[in-house]
């Protein structure tokens, strides 16, 4: 599972304004109804439900919601890059600045998990992230987030 | 006269100063810092500088008595909850494991060094037991956190491991001394056994309670009360081998009731504990080291080392296995167990008994046993971390290094605690503290303000401030450097936080998890509860299909505070050795060989 089989660049937002976790939510739900042709209400719903589970905010001013619903006909990731850091109730209560989502369908199972482990993997990596905050277009983010593994070592 | 006590003193004294001191070049270098004080003495001895002060019964007086101050330090330190956790197995290590051992180190013994087969087991008890000192260093000192299942089984089990081999020693060089045999030996050998452990028990239930009496009950002056304790374990000690029981498992038991009462003057206790513990562990090591004459070891050193590679590769392995194997212990847990069999003071203390019973060739029980546990210290001692780390043992930091000082008040359910604000922690980047935990005082560049004169807190402030000990790790969290997160944690920890409460119908609905009907209704922690069977332990993981859950966090009284999920299974509990097979194991093995028999 590679990150460039989730995302497209037209998922990828430079640079999302919100203030708040709800509103990074509301405003990625809407972009992820635009590109799956759901409605931005369910996305938004099902992101909720998941965070009752316990944050996404991972840490280190990363966040990964996720989620499945049962229209959607393959698994679809987004990524936004917040102009300004939020508070996301992360476990490390730092703010969160990279948000990557994760819509998955409600039949993706061991795909869904896979692409999670593989996104968390990525976002882990410091350096990727130092340099996903120090760009702001999405041709760049896209391309630093779909660069295989192979070529980031060289 | 004068003039000799005088320089008596300074030679003294100035070896502990040296060892002191050599403790910085043991940090710097890594080096066991134990194996540096006996390098020290052995350098200040006869063959080396010249020193010679002890002969074998005034090492063996010093080296039994910093022995029970050790062990009843050691008793103090351990937690009853800790010690229930591992009393089991831990004892099964500290008897099945004891004898295992010295039967199998008799083997070399007796081939290499052409002992006769009762000098040989003498030999193999004299390094059966693992150094309680040497242990307990590495796991408080070596600044590494290993997982609480294998950490309090090691505690626990250098503990009460020397009493048997220290018994077990005696025995087989009584019986050498006297020359007695026959059928009856067995029996008087089990009956000596009992009694003497016996009398140690209730001797050492007794002696605590006497000794956390005294030293809340009297109104003694709080300074004395420490050396109180200690003169009455050293009483109790000596008094109990008098009559005939283990003074060394009497003062250890001693030190575990003692030590988990409710004291008056807590700290100063603990305080006093640490600093004579250690001043009796460099007197233990100088003087053993004192009596060492390496042109000695010439003659033995490749019997002696072949005798250290059997003990640390066979002997231990092959006893902590056996009397691991009724517990429910991991493949990779009783791998760390086995390597982290250090030997030490105790050994080398033991070897001197020999030369005390005046057997023949009493001085090379000690050549080897001295040997041996240079070995141990070296190669063991050193490799510890990575090989913990290898076995999936560590529990990697989730926070960078916090600068805390902790303050009891009696009677109080608050500590007074201090932070010292980092610059890159969550506080000085402008965090709130959360309304619970309003600083008392702050001092600042020498001056010490109220928390409204104070204002804004910046780096380099010294925080106090009263909070409840459970929530300690909640502001550590606040006030530490920020740590990376790396790859290992994130094996170790897993890729989300989950809610202990949330229930694990949500759970399953939410990644497609096979849930048992069952568990449906539980929440997560109680489910993890459930599965793990035994207590929860921090990295502690259970596999539900595709991924694992895994116990991040326990709150002070040990219900499971954080989870985490791991979306694909984790490496850290694969067994990484292909030994070890536990019993169930070694069953499936044979059911599919018998199977493929019939076949």
């Amino acid at each position: 599972m590679e990150i460039a089989d989730l995302i497209t660049p037209a998922a990828v937002i430079p640079n999302l304004r919100a203030t708040s976790k709800k509103q990074a939510l509301q405003e990625m739900a809407k972009r992820a109804a635009e590109l799956t042709g759901l409605q931005e209400r369910g996305v938004f719903d099902v992101l909720l439900e998941r965070e009752r589970l316990g944050t996404t905010g991972v840490g280190n001013g990363i966040a990964i919601p996720h989620g499945k619903l049962a229209s959607l006909d393959r698994l679809y990731g987004l990524f936004a890059r917040l102009e300004r850091p939020i508070g996301f109730e992360s476990i490390d209560e730092q703010p969160v600045d990279l948000i990557f989502l994760l819509l998955a369908p409600e039949s993706a199972g061991a795909d869904h998990l896979k692409a999670l482990a593989r996104v968390s993997r990525l976002l882990r990596d410091k350096g990727v992230c130092e340099k996903l905050r120090g760009s702001d277009s999405a041709d760049a983010l896209y391309a630093l987030l779909t660069e295989s593994p192979a070529s980031r070592a060289a | 006269m004068v003039e000799s006590m005088h320089f008596a003193v300074l030679v003294l004294a100035g070896l502990v100063t040296v060892s002191i001191f050599s403790s910085l070049l043991s940090f710097r270098i890594g080096a066991p810092l134990l194996l540096v004080f006996l390098a020290v003495g052995m350098a200040a001895g006869g063959e080396g500088l010249g020193v010679k002060f002890f002969d074998v019964h005034t090492a063996y007086l010093i080296g039994s008595t910093a022995l029970a101050v050790v062990l009843f330090d050691s008793g103090f330190h351990t937690s009853i909850r800790v010690f229930r956790l591992a009393a089991l197995p831990a004892v099964s290590l500290a008897t099945i494991g004891v004898v295992v051992t010295a039967g199998v180190v008799a083997l070399p013994a007796h081939w290499l060094l052409h002992m006769d087969w009762a000098p040989s087991l003498l030999m193999g008890a004299i390094l059966a037991s693992t150094d309680a000192a040497a242990v307990f260093f590495l796991l408080r000192v070596g600044n590494i956190t290993i997982r609480e299942r294998v950490r309090s089984l090691l505690e626990v089990e250098s503990g009460c491991n020397d009493p048997m081999a220290i018994f077990l020693t005696m025995a087989v060089a009584g019986f050498l001394a006297s020359g007695r045999g026959g059928p009856g030996l067995g029996v008087a050998f089990t009956f000596d056994l009992v009694r003497q452990f016996g009398i140690a028990l209730i001797a050492g239930l007794a002696g605590g309670a006497v000794i956390v009496q005294a030293v809340n009950r009297l109104g003694i002056e709080r300074s004395l009360l420490p050396v109180l304790s200690l003169a009455l374990a050293l009483t109790l000690f000596s008094s109990v081998s008098l009559i005939g029981g283990s003074g060394f498992l009497a003062v250890y038991v001693a030190g575990l009731v003692a030590g988990n009462a409710k004291l008056a003057a807590p700290d100063t206790m603990r305080r006093f504990q640490d600093a004579v513990s250690w001043l009796a562990q460099i007197a233990m090591f100088l003087s053993l080291g004192l009596l060492a004459k390496p042109s000695e070891f010439v003659a033995i050193l490749p019997a002696a080392l072949a005798v250290a590679g059997v003990l640390i590769l066979i002997a231990r392995p092959l006893a902590v296995w056996l009397a691991l194997l009724p517990y429910r212990v991991s493949s990779n847990e009783t791998a760390l167990v086995a390597w982290v069999g250090l030997r030490g003071a105790v050994s080398i203390l033991l070897s001197i008994v020999p030369m005390l019973s005046n057997l023949e060739g009493g001085r090379v029980y000690f050549d080897v046993a001295f040997v041996a546990v240079l070995v141990s210290l070296a190669v063991q001692g050193w490799t510890i971390r990575p090989v913990a780390r290898w076995l999936g043992q560590i529990v990697p930091r989730r926070i960078g290094p916090v600068e805390r000082v902790e303050l009891e008040i009696p009677g109080a359910r608050h500590e007074l605690v201090a932070w010292r604000i980092v610059p890159d922690s969550l506080v000085a980047r402008g965090h709130r503290l959360p309304r619970w935990a309003e600083p008392s005082l702050v001092i600042r560049e020498d001056r010490s303000l109220l928390a409204h004169a104070a204002g804004v807190l910046r780096p380099g402030d010294l925080v106090w401030l009263f909070a409840r000990p459970d929530r300690i790790g909640h502001l550590d969290r606040l006030f530490a450097s920020s740590a990376p997160a790396a790859e290992a944690d994130r094996q170790f920890f897993g890729d989300f936080p989950i809610d202990p409460k949330a229930p694990m119908e949500v759970m399953a609905s939410a990644y497609g998890l096979p849930v048992p009907e069952d568990a449906r209704l539980l929440t997560v922690a109680e489910f993890l509860r459930s599965a793990l069977n035994g207590p929860p332990g921090v990295g502690d993981r259970v596999p539900l299909g595709e991924v694992e859950l895994i116990v991040r966090a326990l709150d002070y009284d040990d219900t499971i505070a954080e989870v985490g999920l791991a979306a694909e299974p984790t490496r850290i509990d694969a067994p990484r050795l292909p030994l070890f097979p536990s019993g169930k194991d070694m069953k499936a093995r044979l059911a599919r060989w018998v199977g493929t028999g019939r076949r």
